[in-house]
């Protein structure tokens, strides 16, 4: 192989995308608009969730206890501690109206603390627990599972935070509360959000689909205005042809990752923990096995109306197998094996791993080894198709 | 000089530099044949080309002159015979720096320009930078592009993409040359051009296997061969042709060898 004859070919592909600015658009804007659609709509938190409040809660009366302090309303202090940005919080005095409120669609959940609540709080500290515990009642629209999550999660995260205060202000004793719950994070932590999750996805989604698809274009126009045959009437070899669009395709997969990261990163302020060239390095090994791919596809494909065919049949598996949205658990278990075929989720999974847990090459390695052989698979099979004569 | 062939495994003489006569054979080939499924679109074809020749393959539409030069650039597996160029057995990738082969369809980089597209097809065969400088102007001025040097190709007219792809077919100064309907789509002065410097590529030593439909050009040629689907119903200088068959013209040649009268 003459490394002069691969970096023309190279060479000659870039200054291709240089006058064809529309492609080179396409190759940035692509990932960013899913960034900036994704991130922005599924992304940020859900917000202004309108919640009905009922508070029966009678308290302490005074003298009852020494333990706690004179006058506790625990309701009131809890409801005092919700987070109002996401919680839009109607108080209701009606509990039968409050529940209407849910069953017309007025608001997504009512939270009932009842009269005693307080007293059967003070019940389970002093006595044996098991008796009468202090309860929530929440009336839930489930139907957005999205949102009565997050009810769930900031009810629990208010009583937490509400507890920990009376503890800090009962400091004379030592009191053991009802319930604790301590959380600690092995990765991510309560901050990390679903566009943190997303970008290490959309990077490698990009790469695929943006390789894939121009691959398959060039081919097929390679093939279609005879270029291709006068390549193969030069002394160039089929393996210095693919190398050097593959050097082309790393270049324009390095630059696109980065842009899109810093984008994120900008926009989103996406969390990064781990090695960022580790992350490129995947990358490359993506557009490599991609390129392979997509010169493959495009012997099977007449014209660039039939190469365009291909692109439902590579986006659809990839969206919805190999784990850039939800998790591979999440699919259909009859379905999961099929994402071990599929390429791009060892590229998905490998780039969360180093993203978003900062693992190196000795936990991911089977993801990388699994994207090498692709590659190499590929990119030989290929090398063997363009030696084909008809 | 013995030495082996590392592409093709031929052994024995295998030097480009001949001495300057018609009688150094540049192309050899015997019994080749291509067949597509059931339909035989070059049949058992015997031809041996000499160096300097412009030897132009002659036929209607269909009759298999792009098919011949298909094979004879290693492009076309042929179902059955054998081709050989300078000696070496096709398919053999190490004599293909000597080659250069215009296709029937245009055949450059669209979304290039003219620059690029020469000193893409120009890099391929390993051409020194200032080397291949001297050549886009040669190439340019030949082709009368000088002033179209940095336009994209899919901004140039049809005749002028013509002449891009053979500038890029002619870039690396090959000394065998296939051109399949180089003067396709080209106008009358440019064609008169064209022959001028295919007149002094053979005078160097050049080997020329052209296609055309034109006969004034057809007469310009050192030999012709007339297929007739796919096979190889004439073969000879175009005068002897002409004496053979008590014709005045080649256009009447052909008819008669093909047994129809002259309308
Ligand atoms: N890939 C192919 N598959 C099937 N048939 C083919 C193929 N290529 C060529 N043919 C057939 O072989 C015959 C010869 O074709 P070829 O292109 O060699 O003709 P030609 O002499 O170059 O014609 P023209 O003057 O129009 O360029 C035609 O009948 C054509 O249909
Ligand atoms: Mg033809």
């Amino acid at each position: 192989m003459k490394l002069r004859r691969t970096l023309g070919f190279s060479r000659r592909a870039l200054l291709q995308f240089r006058h064809d600015r529309r492609t080179f658009a396409f190759v940035l804007i692509m990932p960013l608009l899913m960034i900036l659609i994704f991130g922005y709509t599924f992304g940020g938190d859900v917000k202004n969730i309108a919640v009905e409040i009922v508070n029966q809660d009678t308290g302490l009366p005074p003298g009852t206890s020494t333990l706690l302090p004179q006058g506790l309303f625990l309701a009131k202090n809890i409801t005092k501690n919700f987070d109002r940005n996401t919680l839009s919080l109607h108080e209701n005095t009606n509990i039968d109206d409050a529940r209407q409120k849910v069953h017309d669609g007025k608001a997504w959940a009512a939270i009932i603390f009842p009269a005693n609540f307080t007293q059967n709080f003070l019940t389970t500290l002093t006595t044996q627990p098991g008796t009468a515990h202090p309860k929530v009642e929440i009336y839930l629209d489930a139907s957005n599972p999205t949102i009565s999550a997050a009810v769930i999660k900031t009810i629990s995260h208010t009583i937490q935070i509400t507890l920990k205060e009376l503890t800090t202000t009962l400091n004379k004793t030592q009191i053991e509360m009802p319930i604790t719950i301590e959380q600690t994070y092995a990765y991510g932590g309560s901050d990390t959000r679903f566009i943190d999750y997303f970008a290490p996805g959309v990077i490698s989604f990009a790469i695929m689909m943006v390789t894939t698809m121009i691959t398959i274009i060039l081919f097929v126009n390679e093939r279609r205005n005879g270029t291709l045959q006068r390549l193969l009437v030069s002394p160039a070899s089929e393996s210095e042809i693919v190398a050097g669009y593959a050097l082309a395709f790393a270049v324009i997969g390095v630059f696109q990752s980065i842009v899109v990261l810093v984008a994120a990163i900008l926009l989103f302020n996406i969390t990064i923990i781990g090695n960022i060239f580790l992350a490129l390095v995947v990358i490359l090994l993506l557009a490599f096995g991609h390129q392979g791919l997509g010169i493959l596809l495009s012997a099977a494909a007449k014209n660039e109306m039939q190469a365009v065919q291909f692109i439902p049949l590579i986006l659809f598996p990839s969206i919805l197998l190999a784990g850039l949205f939800w998790p591979i658990e999440s699919i259909p278990s009859y379905l999961q094996p099929l994402s071990y075929i599929i390429p791009l989720r060892y590229g998905i999974d490998a780039e969360r791993s180093i993203m978003l847990r900062g693992w190196g090459i000795g936990e991911i390695w089977v993801d990388i080894l699994v994207l090498i052989l692709f590659a190499l698979f590929t990119l030989s099979a290929s090398v063997l198709l363009l030696k084909r004569k008809n | 000089m013995n030495v082996t062939c590392p592409c093709c495994g031929e052994r024995g003489k295998v030097t480009f530099e001949r001495s300057f006569d018609t009688t150094t054979t540049v192309i050899e080939i015997q019994k080749l044949t291509k067949t597509f499924r059931k339909f035989t679109a070059v049949d058992s074809l015997d031809l041996t080309i000499y160096k300097g020749e412009i030897y132009g393959l002659l036929g209607p539409n269909g009759s298999g002159k792009t098919t011949i030069i298909k094979m004879l650039t290693g492009l076309l597996q042929p179902t059955a015979g054998t081709t050989k160029l300078f000696g070496h057995t096709l398919p053999c990738k190490s004599i293909m720096n000597d080659v250069g082969y215009m296709p029937q369809d245009t055949a450059i980089y669209i979304d290039n320009t003219v620059h690029e597209n020469l000193f893409f097809f120009g890099s391929i065969y390993g051409i020194s930078k200032q080397r291949l400088e001297k050549r886009e102007r040669e190439m340019l001025q030949f082709v009368d592009l000088q002033n179209w040097r940095d336009s994209l190709v899919s901004t140039l007219s049809g005749g002028m993409k013509h002449r891009v792809s053979l500038a890029c077919a002619l870039i690396h100064e090959p000394k065998l040359v296939f051109l399949d309907e180089p003067t396709g789509g080209i106008d009358p002065e440019l064609r008169a051009t064209f022959w001028e410097y295919f007149g002094s590529m053979v005078k160097k030593g050049i080997t020329v296997i052209i296609t055309t439909h034109y006969m004034d050009e057809a007469n310009r040629c050192s030999r012709v061969g007339l297929l007739r689907q796919g096979k190889l119903i004439a073969d000879g200088r175009p005068s002897d042709l002409k004496n053979n068959t008590r014709t005045n013209s080649l256009e009447d040649t052909f008819l008669a060898l093909a047994g129809r009268k002259k309308p």
